[in-house]
């Protein structure tokens, strides 16, 4: 359900919004800094930085299910994953590159809306949390008529 | 420590979208951008809704969101805990978001496709500054030039004093426009302005003066109704637009959506901005004196941030002070106020055949048989200067589409002159014997028909 081309798009550096929610329903949300989508197998890792992530992975500890925005500052295309959370842990050093790769693609595409980059290279971006999650669904976010129209449907429709 | 909304004002001005999350009855949680978050007071922010999304879905089911939103300036995120209030579809509130997405709306060619549905309004439960989202700054690469210090009262002052002489020496409408324009200018800072004049049918209007442009943009027409420029002469409001680059982008990507959706036929031709074509932030106000709408002042600037409250109070005072000058220098001379007849607003009404409904100044009026009843009245009035007319004449027009009996037409009338009282109070319909009444105007009234609201 992730072909070559939305893999490649979920990897390009754009805009990663995470959201999550507690037991009683609070919804909340942050910024992820960086993506891996896992060949084949319909997952993907995302970055969350430790330093402001807190609050999301108490919410993940009571319920394991993730909304992931992935969208491009310079013409809002925007793709929605949902899925169920398989794994939290601590991002390996191996890891590291794809998280300082993001940094460096998310300076360069808010530069386009005006902001300097040596502000957003000062993002807190390590040590990060890997959030393994399992794509259930991938929906069509770009603003306008039909946005949150699925893009595929999981085989087998699996459930949280 | 937990700062206040209106420190953060900055954060609301659209140039770094805001990201919004929710969850519905189904635990499910969905986070997306948003495309305005609009200060509303102390305790109280209102989210625009163009499209009933997931969003406005969840919300609708459990009313709690988390809104993250971004210093422009220093990057610095502060998270909102909000409840959803209510969601209001007109009113001061609703006018100032839909002004705005209406002019992003023309600019992109999507007049009538994409306009907002509801200002929707929502308790800040809580504040909380993201803590340690940034790093501290570095103390040699971090460092910046001081800021500039800011203008201060005296200075503002001094430059209304000029602006205001200016205008009362000013010997012709050229000296007068100029004179303004370069006053604020140099003494204000305002480098880029234009002033547009309404021209005598009431259907566009024309640069008659500009500062920063080096003289392009003069003779420039633009259509009542039309971008930024047309839709504050349309509806009469002041409109800050920050963040230009932002919103646009936003609405080619609804465009570019609508395109693929197969409804490429609803879509006008993107329409340029009228200045700068990189503005990041433009404050356009209508230039009106008394009731009468003489033309509209728009500034501009490459810098996002430029314009703030301050700038729209104080343009406002300017700007009434241009219109007075320029409606002086308008009136035959030798008379203290203008001809009664230059005196008459305009108002401009459009009929859009396949939805039978009348629209004035762009705003909805009225539909079905009273809006037939009432593009009849205006047609024959204009073609043929008639003012007076029969309700039995009406009963035997078959293209009104009354029934043949019980056919309600004086509850029909009543519903009209009340639609006209709310929204054109210049049009009435008054009774002058049984069975007759008139059409009395007090305004200017343009009349253009169109197929569909989504047409030009």
């Amino acid at each position: 359900m992730l072909s070559p081309d939305l893999a490649e798009f979920l990897e390009s550096g754009v805009s990663i919004l995470v959201g999550t929610r507690g037991d009683r329903f609070a919804p909340d949300c942050m910024r992820a800094l960086g993506a891996r989508v896992e060949p084949g197998l319909g997952e993907l890792t995302v970055y969350l930085p430790e330093a402001v992530a807190e609050s999301n992975l108490a919410n993940l500890r009571d319920v394991p299910r993730a909304a992931i925005c992935f969208s491009r500052p310079q013409d809002h295309r925007s793709i929605q994953i949902k899925g169920t959370v398989l794994e939290v842990r601590e991002a390996r050093e191996d890891e590291r590159a794809v998280v300082e790769r993001y940094r460096g693609a998310l300076a360069a595409s808010l530069g386009v809306l005006g902001l300097p980059p040596r502000i957003v290279f000062r993002v807190a971006h390590w040590p990060c949390r890997a959030l393994r999650v399992r794509v259930e669904s991938v929906f069509v976010q770009t603003p306008g008529p039909g946005a949150g129209a699925p893009l595929a449907r999981p085989e087998g429709e699996a459930a949280p | 420590m937990t700062p206040r909304l209106e420190a953060i004002a900055n954060c609301f001005q659209g140039v770094v979208p805001s990201i919004i999350a929710t969850c519905g009855r189904d635990g499910e949680p969905n986070v997306t951008y948003i495309s305005q978050v609009y200060l509303v007071d102390a305790d109280h922010v209102a989210l625009s809704c163009q499209f009933f999304n997931k969003t406005r879905r969840n919300v609708a089911e459990n009313p709690y969101a988390t809104v993250l939103v971004y210093d422009p300036l220093t990057f610095e995120a502060y998270k909102l805990r909000l409840r959803f209030v209510r969601a209001e579809t007109e009113g001061p509130l609703f006018d100032v978001m839909a002004d705005r997405i209406q002019a992003i709306a023309s600019h992109t060619g999507m007049t009538g496709v994409f306009r907002l549905l509801s200002a929707d309004v929502y308790d800040v439960l809580a504040l909380e500054p993201v803590e340690g989202f940034l790093l501290p700054p570095d103390p040699v690469l971090d460092a910046s030039p001081d800021a500039e210090l800011p203008a201060g009262p005296l200075t503002e002052i001094r430059g209304l004093q000029v602006v205001s002489e200016r205008i009362s020496r000013a010997r012709d409408l050229g000296g007068l426009l100029a004179g303004t324009l370069e006053a604020l200018d140099e003494l204000l800072g305002f480098s880029h302005a234009m002033v547009f004049l309404m021209d005598d049918a009431g259907v566009a209007l024309e640069v008659a003066a500009e500062r920063g442009y080096g003289g392009h943009g003069l003779g420039t027409r633009v259509g009542v109704g039309a971008g930024t420029v047309g839709t504050v002469a349309a509806r009469r409001h002041m409109i800050r637009l920050v963040g230009v680059g932002t919103g646009l982008r936003y609405g080619r990507a609804i465009r570019g959506r609508v395109a693929e959706c197969g409804d490429e036929a609803k879509l006008a031709p993107e329409l340029p901005l009228p200045g700068l074509p990189d503005a990041q932030a433009q404050l356009v106000m209508p230039l009106l004196a008394g009731e009468r709408l003489v033309g509209v002042l728009a500034v501009e600037s490459r810098d996002p941030l430029c314009f703030d409250e301050w700038d729209e109070a104080f343009l406002q005072i300017v700007g009434n002070q241009i219109a007075l000058g320029i409606d002086r220098m308008r009136a035959p001379s030798g008379q203290a106020a203008p001809a009664p007849r230059d005196a008459l607003p305009t108002r401009s009404f459009v009929y859009f055949r396949n939805d039978d409904c009348v629209f004035v100044d762009g705003e909805y009026l009225v539909r079905n048989v009273p809006a037939k009843i009432l593009w009849k009245l205006l047609g024959l009035h204009a073609r043929e200067g008639r003012s007076e007319f029969t309700n039995r004449e009406l009963r035997l027009d078959p293209t009104l589409g009354l029934p043949a009996v019980k056919d309600n037409l004086e509850s029909r009338l009543i519903l009209l002159r009340r639609r006209l009282a709310e929204k054109c109070p210049e049009v009435r319909l008054v009774p002058v014997r049984r069975g007759r009444f008139a059409l009395e105007l007090a305004a200017r009234v343009t009349l253009e028909e169109r197929d569909s609201a989504g047409s030009r």
